[in-house]
């Protein structure tokens, strides 16, 4: 009797922990691909397979603020490029159906605090940019990180 | 009875302070992930003067061309990221000037003075590619040539009045390269 309301009681300990468990991964990330100095190239956050994708899933219905820690520049070596994010590069589609290209909320600004509630598909977010590579420009392969932060909120 | 009493208190206590401790961890939980942004930037370009357009010994009304195919042609060098695309403009000279500035003479540009080479030639009488063409209307499609080079020559014809004053004459040619993403 005592064991059996001791396994109770563990399975409702685990179970209490899965219900607000949460996990965001990257399914894409940023990728300008080629690019020649001396001329811009941006981005779209709704181009499918370049714009960062990043995917978060936990309990529907929890609200949750999303963190991202943005790069002002892109490296290799000791050659720096300049990396611009606009106030409206960041989309999110929590729906059951989220589609990059007509998303659910967009034109987000990816430098603030972004608060939203995660859907029955979990939450998409998308993210473009622009680099600026100088006109003498060191060739080579640069990059830089992009860190996202989600926190559920409790409410 | 008791012993039971003892366990279902046991229980409830440790239910208790699991919703208490455990669940407001929980809803506070973070997680964190590293993406990241990717760019590969080409071969910078550069553009070198390697050989000015001479005319040479010329007189006071007599008119001296030089081809593009000639070895006294300019010369300009154009390396960057081979087989890209480029875009090229040449800003040319109306007229040449003495050192001092008190005399001019005109210097002229036909349709068919220009020559440009994507392989990695820079003489001029071996040019081959795009030949004759107007160096104030540069084809389009020109890019880096396989080895990573460019030439492009310039001919040109100056015409020296009949009073035209004796000495070196000089001017500018500017030629500006850019990529074009082709």
């Amino acid at each position: 009797m005592k064991k059996n309301l001791l396994i109770i009681l563990l399975l409702l300990l685990i179970a209490s922990s899965q219900l607000f468990a949460q996990n965001v991964i990257v399914n894409n990330n940023l990728t300008f691909g080629t690019v020649y100095p001396g001329i811009p190239k941006t981005i779209s956050k709704a181009t499918a397979g370049f714009a960062a994708e990043f995917y978060v899933s936990g309990t529907a219905g929890s609200e949750i603020t999303i963190d991202l820690a943005l790069p002002t520049y892109m490296n290799v070596g000791s050659s720096n490029m300049q990396v611009i994010f606009q106030e409206t590069d960041c989309a999110i589609d929590t729906s059951a159906t989220p589609d990059q290209t007509n998303p659910e909320f967009n034109n987000l600004d990816p430098w603030h605090t972004l608060t939203y509630r995660i859907g029955s598909n979990g939450l998409y977010l998308w993210l473009g940019g622009i680099i600026v590579p100088g006109l003498s420009q060191n060739e080579g392969s640069y990059a830089s990180n992009i860190v996202i932060t989600v926190t559920y909120t409790g409410n | 009875m008791c012993k039971l009493n003892k366990n279902v208190f046991l229980i409830l206590a440790l239910f208790v302070a699991m919703i208490a401790l455990g669940t407001p961890t929980a809803v506070q939980a973070q997680d964190v992930a590293a993406g990241s942004a990717t760019a590969t930037v080409q071969t910078p370009l550069t553009v070198t003067a390697s050989a000015a357009l001479v005319f040479g010994t010329i007189f006071q009304g007599v008119a001296s061309s030089v081809a593009e195919t000639n070895a006294n042609a300019g010369v300009f060098t154009i390396t960057g990221q081979a087989t890209s695309g480029i875009s090229i403009y040449l800003q040319l000279p109306d007229y040449m000037s003495t050192a001092t500035g008190d005399d001019r003479m005109v210097i002229t540009f036909s349709t068919t003075d220009c020559g440009v080479d994507t392989s990695a030639n820079v003489d001029p009488t071996a040019a081959t590619g795009y030949l004759n063409q107007n160096p104030y209307n540069l084809p389009t499609g020109v890019v880096i040539g396989g080895a990573g080079q460019t030439g492009l020559f310039l001919g040109g014809s100056v015409n020296p009045s009949v009073d035209q004053t004796a000495g070196a004459y000089t001017a500018d040619i500017i030629l500006t390269v850019a990529y074009n993403g082709a």
